[in-house]
């Protein structure tokens, strides 16, 4: 398994980038989503990541390029569009998942950016790592949360060894932290 | 567009008639069980394969399937139920008429299952209508789906049916709208005062 090559871009050169990578021969659109780095050191924001293959490479597995850029939380993306209609339902997509605006955004229906999967009235962006989770805010974990923590029969192997002192404790997004309460 | 149709009724004389008679009645309803499998995930598989040659649902009287809800006198619903899909159950449900029966089969569609804290899936399809039985497993075999059926059949020869117990059983649910499964975005909880060891509100 060969890694994928990644092309990564400023915001405002997103367009220019996918029309190169278009232009090179990469013109099947295969998928377009976001990450969530909000969390990051540096440069805080959502990975916006498209996916193309080049559908001229012939037999084979096809030639493949990822195109990846940081958009900042609150920023609007240009959007892909107008080089590939099919992105439409992607940017739908992440616009729910993840509350991002595309600029220019255009289906052919002229109902502009609206939510695609979720249920309507479904209020919040679920994919966000800020999203707090509504079962996990009114019921605990129904098990042990650390390793060798709890639960009856303790770790996998051999007795009841102390856990290392300083051990980050995970805490997994979508969880509500102790500052909401005890659960 | 909606058309204002009567609900089929069992009418007088099951009302009315003598218990042997209903005893009867019930024998043939019980072996008479045309299904309507509602299959969403990868529990439906399962269901299948119970309604094939080896495990073969058919020698219990469960009649695959149902050309519609409005055929139908049993729904399994077999799989992970989302919000999304919530509304399309429950108007698919409405649509049978009554009596009708419900099977939960496996956990996604008993509780949410492994799913029980995203934010798409339903926690449990009893939260939509009222479910007759409930059968364990992620996924279940097809015997325990046959043991679901064996448990329902018992209850339906022991239930003794007219048109007021009909009304009785569906008070509840006949009135319900779709989709009544929305909710509004978590947000924190204020703390007020030195209330802090309460309850989340």
């Amino acid at each position: 398994m060969i890694e994928t090559p990644c092309r990564d871009v400023a915001l405002h050169e997103w367009t220019a980038a996918l029309t190169a990578a278009r232009d090179e021969g990469f013109d099947f659109f295969d998928w377009l989503a976001a990450v969530d780095e909000t969390d990051a050191e540096e440069n805080a924001g959502f990975d916006l990541v498209c996916h193309l293959m080049n559908s001229s490479t012939g037999r084979g597995a096809l030639a493949r390029v990822l195109v990846r850029t940081r958009v900042p939380d609150g920023q609007s993306a240009p959007s892909a569009t107008g080089l590939w209609a099919g992105a439409a339902w992607h940017e739908r997509e992440t616009y729910e998942m993840f509350g991002i605006d595309f600029e220019g955004f255009d289906d052919g229906t002229g109902l502009g950016l609206r939510p695609l999967l979720l249920p309507e009235g479904f209020e919040g962006t679920p994919l966000r790592k800020s999203f707090v989770l509504a079962s996990r805010a009114s019921k605990a974990w129904p098990g042990a949360k650390e390793p060798g923590e709890g639960g009856e029969g303790g770790p996998p192997h051999g007795g009841s060894r102390p856990e290392k002192p300083g051990r980050r404790k995970i805490a997994p997004p979508g969880v509500p932290d102790s500052s909401w309460g005890p659960r | 567009m909606t058309v204002a149709l009567p609900m089929p009724r069992v009418g007088p004389v099951n009302d009315d008639a003598p218990r042997p008679i209903k005893v009867v009645l019930n024998w043939g309803r019980r072996y008479s069980l045309w299904v309507f499998n509602f299959g969403l995930a990868c529990c439906a598989i399962e269901f299948i394969a119970a309604s094939m040659a080896r495990h073969d649902f058919i020698r219990l009287g469960v009649i695959p399937f149902a050309p519609g809800p409005r055929q139908a006198d049993l729904m399994v619903v077999s799989g992970t139920v989302t919000d999304k899909m919530a509304p399309a159950i429950r108007r698919l449900y409405d649509q049978m008429p009554e009596p009708k029966y419900v099977i939960s089969f496996g956990a996604c569609a008993n509780c949410g299952g492994p799913y029980w804290d995203s934010y798409s899936v339903t926690k449990g399809v009893d939260q939509l209508m009222p479910v007759d039985v409930y059968v364990p497993g992620c996924p279940p075999r097809p015997e325990a789906l046959l043991q679901g059926i064996v448990r329902l059949q018992e209850k339906i020869a022991s239930e003794t049916l007219s048109t007021k117990a009909i009304r009785a059983k569906y008070a509840g649910s006949r009135r319900a709208a779709a989709g009544e499964v929305t909710r509004a975005l978590l947000t924190k909880p204020q703390v007020t005062g030195r209330d802090t060891g309460g309850e989340l509100s």
